[in-house]
């Protein structure tokens, strides 16, 4: 069986490797982006089974990346966005935008797994 | 008159030359004195500051960006994305496109999706009209912009529109293509959120020049010295008058002007003392100095502040023409708000604003480039009367430019031990020698501007948008 | 050459005070100039040379730390992974440059996630000494360090130093007092901001977001009775005290909220508005409507915007005598009401209204 795609759009590079080492260790595959561009260009690129992006980030945002799949690309693709305690406006925007789940952070990990396992699943 | 008159006149003026040259030198070294300890405190409280911890919160006061534009076409798109990317919760971006004869109303309609909406203005500032209306974005990716498109009346009339709209707390005036970093707006709304007793009117932030500097997708990636002179000559000015100047007048409480390219205001003064002024060119220090004497003439306890983080870049004239027109309207811009507001002079009601921060001003800035004339037209009466006396001459020609050097390398000083920013090898050398060549490069033509900028005012009233012309921060 | 010099250092003797003053002035100057150039070198050297260095240990450490938070417990005796990343990580706090590093991965790490890795993080921070060297810096003669100490305590929710924490509580500086009661509330969440019954510091609105922020990572939203602080002399505290109200929907402070209406603060009557619109004080509606015009204008204003939200038929008659009133925002916001009580009254206006800006205005009320 292929391995799944997983395109993750984080700027902070700590949670990102964090998040990279711990899902690759479950067999995923994995392409990082710093911000929304490159995510937009990794997402049109490699076609994945599932983006998590985060909402506030540098130049696109991850409402932006969500609409330009949605709309742009309109593709189906699972997003699961994370957003900062406090973003509550943000996530109902993502929501209706077509982003499928959403973490806030600071989030747990383990918590993360079991929902990208529910959605590729 | 005979000859031993005319010896007496020219003793007087070689007293007030020689007094006037003094104490601008020590109010150098006072002022580094002070913003050294001043940069130090800073530093020290910054040292446990954590601005994660209310970076998300959706209780922290909100700010509108407001950014006049006027055929701004070429980066007008790309610049208000990283408007929109700043790394704040509670805000939000009013682009006000100033009667633009070029296509950008239309960019960015296409860009952004907008759709006129209904909305009238409250016109607490009087304004010159709505052109195409108001317009917001369809997509809620962009819910934070605003885009207003006006009648031409010049950049504070602009602005005084964006004071009419927002519906902020606080207001960020900046230039439409100035580059913010993300944590700008959170560091410098920080004063006004700390401060108890005093209540502050505005804050300042420093501007760094970001010619040659990378730029991608509005994130500044790589910081550069510029190869060009002229370039190189302002970064070192702009550090010597933001990390020693500002810094030093910050901690006396006596800044009289924020930089129209980034700064924050309270609205509600803001609008209280009218808005911008739409008759002078320099807007930017006009209306800090009336908060100022706003809140002076109400008795109230005040503050303008200053945060020294590089926090906003934005591109320097690199041509002498563009330079000298720039300078021109900021002299012109100092001797209109100084005249104006000249009942502050001296005046013991003002406190230190009118018998400090008021009088420097005056005496240095504004009257500085038409001493150094006078000086200059001096010289060369006593060389023509064969009156110069040589070894004095000389050795304080000498001196002076000495200390100037100095001067230049302590404001380095501070930028390394402060922000290091330019890291790259070889910096340090070239700063230095700029340090030594500057006074060649760039004074002659401040000066030229500076008296440029007196005639015009004298002879000739013209207004007008700055006529930069940018080549563009994006295009790499 | 030697003539030269003699030469000169007999114009100089020979030359009146200021001139030697001046070239004097400038040579010492000079020096400083040239020393000045040379150490910009060595320290330009020197920060390059750390940045480098810190890259590198940065993403060492980070991935150390990685690893370590994804290693399971392992079993067994001998010398474990785990253990030798404390190791490692105990030695490198001596060093100051590290230890900073170190810590801004850990801090780094814990905004971002929680549960279980957070209970990990911690662990690590306890078990490779930080905590002795946090405890250090309380001893320190500098505010600033100490302040510093205090918050990465208060960070790390290090609960089993409390007495040596809450002696800062009446520290001379009001940064690490704040720091201090920013570590009593992470540790004991409501209870912690016991403080607030004696305070006489005022808080900044900078403070009051910390304090908000703290409060609302919790799981645990049991609040305690706020009356007292609504009630106290401490006008910050008060104000402090309405936000709580408002983001804890404290329903049952409504009577003190209505008597703040008086407050001799205009900022606490406005905030005390605001509060009731947010918790249905019908009351205090009925009381601003009586005495609406002893009102100052932002509290009209502001009174506009409550009405909107808890207006009931019977305020027709007096949302009518304000249709045309000259302040915009008043205007405005009692045609909308109106538009919302009676829609038929609304239609009938545009056809009265002669005046071309009442007009504009009804119209555009009319499309939102």
């Amino acid at each position: 069986m292929d391995k799944k795609r997983i395109v993750l759009a984080e700027d902070n590079n700590t949670l990102s490797l964090l998040l990279k080492f711990r899902l690759e260790k479950e067999g995923y595959e994995l392409f990082m982006a710093k911000d929304g561009k490159e995510a937009i260009t990794l997402i049109e690129a490699s076609n994945p089974d599932l983006i998590i992006t985060d909402i506030m980030m540098p130049f696109i945002s991850g409402l932006e990346v969500i609409s330009h799949i949605r709309i742009a690309l309109d593709k189906d693709t699972p997003i699961i966005v994370f957003s900062s305690a406090g973003q509550e406006e943000m996530v109902l925007k993502a929501f209706s935008l077509g982003a499928n789940d959403f973490m806030g952070k600071p989030f747990s990990p383990n918590e993360l797994m079991i929902r990208i396992k529910r959605i590729l699943n | 008159m005979d000859t031993s008159t005319v010896k007496i006149i020219l003793q007087i003026l070689h007293y007030i030359f020689f007094t006037y040259a003094f104490l601008a030198i020590s109010s150098y070294i006072v002022l580094s004195i002070i913003s050294g300890k001043e940069t130090l405190n800073y530093f020290k409280k910054k040292s446990f500051v954590n601005y994660k911890d209310i970076l998300s919160s959706t209780l922290s006061p909100s700010i509108t960006i407001i950014a006049p534009a006027y055929n701004e076409s070429l980066n007008i798109v790309e610049n208000v994305r990283s408007l929109l990317s700043n790394h704040y919760v509670n805000y939000s971006v009013i682009i006000v496109n100033d009667g633009s004869k070029d296509d950008s109303l239309e960019r960015l309609i296409k860009a952004y999706n907008l759709e006129k909406i209904n909305y009238i203005v409250n016109e607490k500032i009087k304004t010159k009209p709505l052109r195409a209306g108001v317009f917001k974005s369809k997509n809620p990716a962009f819910e934070r912009l605003m885009v207003v498109d006006k009648e031409n009346g010049g950049k504070a009339d602009a602005l005084n529109m964006g004071l009419n709209i927002s519906k902020s707390k606080y207001v960020a005036c900046i230039d439409v293509d100035c580059l913010l970093v993300e944590d700008a707006l959170l560091k410098m709304i920080k004063p006004f959120l700390d401060e108890t007793e005093t209540k502050v009117i505005a804050a300042g932030g420093v501007i760094r020049i970001a010619n040659s500097c990378v730029i991608k997708d509005g994130k500044l990636l790589d910081i550069n010295l510029p190869k060009n002179l002229l370039v190189q000559s302002q970064i070192l000015e702009y550090l010597r008058a933001f990390l020693l100047g500002r810094m030093a007048w910050s901690k006396l409480n006596g800044l009289l002007v924020i930089s129209g390219a980034f700064g924050i205001l309270d609205k509600n003064i803001a609008i209280a003392v009218g808005g911008y002024d739409t008759n002078t060119v320099g807007e930017d220090m006009e209306i800090i100095v009336r908060m100022r004497r706003y809140m002076e003439e109400r008795n109230e306890k005040y503050r303008v502040s200053y945060i020294p983080d590089p926090l906003c870049w934005t591109e320097a004239p690199d041509s002498y023409k563009i330079f000298i027109s720039q300078r021109n309207r900021w002299t012109r811009g100092t001797i209109e708000t100084l005249k104006k507001h000249r009942k502050v002079a001296f005046n013991p009601k003002y406190g230190t604003f009118g018998l400090i921060s008021y009088p420097y001003w005056l005496i240095f800035e504004r009257l500085g480039p038409i001493i150094e004339v006078v000086g200059l037209l001096y010289f060369t009466i006593l060389i023509v009367l064969k009156e110069v006396k040589w070894e004095y001459a000389l050795s304080f020609l000498v001196l002076s430019y000495i200390f100037s050097v100095l001067f230049s390398i302590v404001a380095i000083y501070s930028e390394e031990l402060t922000f290091h920013q330019y890291k790259k090898k070889g910096a340090g050398v070239k700063l230095i020698l700029l340090s030594a060549l500057e006074p060649f490069i760039l004074h002659p033509f401040v000066l030229y501007a500076a008296v440029r900028g007196n005639f015009d005012y004298f002879f000739k009233k013209k207004k007008s948008w700055g006529n930069m012309v940018r080549k563009g921060l994006t295009t790499n | 050459m030697m003539i030269d010099y003699q030469h000169l250092m007999t114009y100089f003797n020979e030359s009146p005070i200021y001139i030697q003053v001046a070239w004097g002035t400038s040579l010492i100057l000079a020096i400083a100039i040239v020393c000045l150039s040379v150490y910009l070198k060595v320290l330009r050297f020197h920060l390059r040379k750390k940045e480098i260095e810190n890259k590198l240990l940065k993403s060492e450490y980070e991935a150390l730390i990685i690893e370590y938070l994804y290693t399971e417990d392992e079993l067994g005796d001998g010398h474990t992974f785990k253990e030798s990343v404390i190791e490692q990580l105990q030695s490198a706090i001596l060093i100051e440059s590290k230890r900073k590093l170190i810590i801004s991965i850990l801090y780094n790490l814990t905004y971002e996630v929680s549960g279980e890795l957070s209970d990990t993080i911690k662990t690590l921070y306890i078990k490779a000494g930080f905590v002795a060297h946090a405890l250090k810096r309380l001893e320190s003669k500098h505010w600033y360090i100490i302040a510093k100490g205090i918050g990465e305590l208060s960070h790390f929710r290090i609960d089993n130093v409390y007495n040596n924490v809450s002696k800062f509580l009446d520290h001379p500086r009001l940064e690490v007092r704040k720091e201090t009661e920013l570590y009593l509330v992470e540790l004991f969440k409501f209870k912690g901001l016991s403080f607030l019954n004696t305070l006489t510091d005022t808080l900044s609105e900078w403070m009051q977001l910390r304090l908000l922020e703290t409060l609302q990572k919790f799981d645990d939203q049991q609040i305690c009775d706020i009356n007292p602080w609504l009630k106290s002399q401490n006008e910050s505290v008060i104000l402090f005290a309405i936000k709580l109200a408002q983001i804890y929907n404290q329903f049952e402070v409504q009577n003190t909220l209505t008597e703040l209406l008086s407050h001799p603060k205009k900022q606490v009557r406005i905030a005390a508005i605001q509060a009731l619109t947010h918790l249905y004080g019908i009351e205090a509606k009925e009381m601003l409507k009586a005495n609406f015009n002893d009102l100052s204008l932002e509290e009209q204003i502001c009174f506009f915007g409550m009405l909107e939200k808890l207006v009931m038929p019977s305020d027709e008659p007096f949302v009518e005598k304000y249709l045309f009133h000259k302040n915009f925002d008043i205007q405005l916001l009692a045609l909308k009401i109106l538009k919302s009580i009676n829609i038929e009254k609304y239609m009938g206006l545009s056809k009265t209204t002669t005046n071309e800006k009442d007009s504009s205005m009804i119209e555009l009320v009319n499309t939102i």
